[in-house]
């Protein structure tokens, strides 16, 4: 079973992927980590930045790792790399 | 605390210590009452139930740490001057330039080249003279921050850079000190307060730095100035309400704002991480590090400086003013983004813009490669044809020499690709002060 998600990329993951939203088809369920190389698979410039993004789903955050999600269509998933200007 | 040890002393009465001294204020005192003109002058925020008599005077007794008197540091301290905090420690190392104004607008035209912290200080008096205003005109670094943190009840963190950002955590976390931090860039603005009530820490959010070349600052991507305005604003929000004793929403959450959607998302974060290197159980970072080693990049450098390039693949200002006044033939090639080359430009560059050669993009490619074909004389079909590569600052186009050395097309013949260092803010700078500088 898959569903649509839709992916929000903030400051430089937006520059790394090339957009700053788009729905993509995943499976439902899943890890953490698998829903970040479903992510990857689209925009490979992404891997570079795995270590310094807040990932969040439905506005929460998720460690990358073996936790397992369970996504419904219309969910939101967000890649937050840190801002350091002022 | 505050106060103790020998290099501790009270701020001139003008409040303008001397630039290499950092005086350690004594704590405020927690007063038991307002004056007729302090209940005048507050009397829209008395009325308030949330903040109160009770909440004015915790302010009054609060010290707010300023870390940057930049686009988030002028409406951030505006703020809290205006609402009566107790006192204000301003730090930075930097002085007014006129590419500031757009944004940092505690500054004046008439303070240009002085000292931002004393340029805020002054503004501030201004607003409310009853708040102490300490300016710090001095870079933070792991021999200061410790001490200055200590001193201050709550720390904004308004930097510019990543090492400071992590040094100002460690040092929070350090002297158990609330940090409310924010941060903008382009079209973009983040907001969390750390190390609050059981809340995580910047590290344990993001426990690596970013390569530093990944890493955008406000002269190189742009920001418009009241994106830092909007979040300097709610950080003072959050300063406020920590102060006051109405706590934050923020301890375990971050706030995105998108100024092009005219959103705000609240992303629920992580609790503290009890691996954290700084503020889990067995922390491996118990003083302060070097930030900038750390990071692998500089918290004063406006500008990183790159360094690709041997010395015989690049050619200074004055070697390539020279080139021009012999007449020989090259070509210029402008790998700036198009916006920029909107700004300025030199009158013999074609343009090329770097993301266009780092996707190899086909069109760029060879439109390029028959400018250079068009442009080389049939006599000197043998000798490498001298391509000369022009950016800003002289970072990008180390990397398109990079990319444009690797170039093979067919009929494209020999040629020899350097950089131009410094790029064309040298030109400004060294050989026509009439060029613009941005």
């Amino acid at each position: 079973m898959t569903c649509e998600v839709i992916v929000l990329y903030f400051a430089r993951s937006a520059d790394l992927a090339g957009v700053r939203t788009e729905t993509i088809s995943v499976p439902q369920q899943l890890t953490s980590l698998q829903l970040w190389d479903e992510i990857v698979k689209r925009h490979s410039r992404l891997a570079a930045i795995q270590d310094q993004v807040v990932f969040a789903v439905r506005q929460e955050y998720v460690l990358l790792g073996d936790q397992l999600l369970v996504l419904h269509t219309g969910d939101e998933i967000a890649i937050i790399p840190p801002v350091s200007g002022g | 605390m505050a106060g103790a040890g020998p290099a501790a002393r009270l701020p001139e009465a003008d409040g303008l210590p001397a630039p290499e001294e950092n005086p350690i204020p004594p704590p405020l005192p927690l007063r038991t009452e307002l004056s007729r003109l302090e209940i005048q002058r507050y009397s829209r925020q008395l009325v308030l139930p949330e903040t109160g008599v009770r909440g004015q005077l915790r302010l009054s007794a609060c010290s707010v740490l300023v870390v940057g008197c930049g686009g988030l540091g002028c409406p951030l301290a505006q703020y809290l001057a205006a609402a009566g905090v107790g006192r204000l420690g301003l730090v930075d190392h930097d002085v007014v330039e006129l590419s500031n104004l757009h944004r940092q607008v505690l500054h004046r035209e008439s303070r240009l080249g002085t000292s931002k912290a004393r340029s805020a200080a002054a503004a501030l008096r201004e607003i409310n003279s009853a708040v102490q205003c300490v300016p710090y005109e001095l870079a933070l670094g792991r021999d200061t921050a410790l001490q200055l943190v200590r001193a201050y009840d709550v720390v904004a963190d308004c930097s510019d850079n990543v090492p400071t950002r992590y040094l100002v955590n460690d040092a929070c976390v350090l002297a158990g000190k609330p940090l409310v931090s924010a941060s903008a860039l382009r079209l973009e603005g983040q907001l969390a307060v750390y190390g609050y009530r059981g809340g995580p820490c910047y590290r344990c959010l993001f426990p690596k730095p970013p390569p530093p070349e990944t890493v955008t600052n406000c002269a190189d991507g742009g920001v418009l100035g009241v994106v830092p305005g909007i979040l300097g604003s709610l950080q003072a929000l959050e300063v406020l309400k920590i102060a006051t004793g109405m706590g934050t929403s923020f301890h375990q959450a971050m706030l995105i704002f998108d100024a092009l959607e005219g959103r705000f998302r609240h992303i629920k974060l992580r609790p503290r991480n009890p691996d954290c290197a700084v503020c889990g159980d067995n922390p491996s970072v118990t003083a302060l590090q070097d930030y900038e080693q750390f990071c692998g990049s500089s918290a004063t450098d406006k500008c990183r400086m790159l360094c690709l390039l041997s010395s015989d693949e690049r050619v200074s200002v004055e070697e390539y003013k020279q080139i021009l006044d012999d007449k020989v033939h090259h070509v210029l090639v402008d790998v700036r983004p198009l916006v920029e080359v909107d700004i300025c430009r030199l009158p013999q560059a074609v343009f090329a813009p770097l993301s266009k050669l780092q996707e190899k993009d086909e069109g760029c490619l060879k439109s390029l490669v028959q400018r250079i074909c068009e442009a080389r004389q049939p006599s000197s079909e043998n000798k490498a044809f001298p391509v000369y590569v022009v950016c800003k600052l002289g970072n990008d186009s180390q990397k398109a020499v990079k990319i444009l050395q690797g170039l093979s097309y067919q009929g494209l013949g020999l040629i020899s690709v350097k950089d131009i260092k410094g790029g064309l803010m040298a030109w400004a700078n060294k050989i026509n002060p009439e060029f613009p500088q941005y």
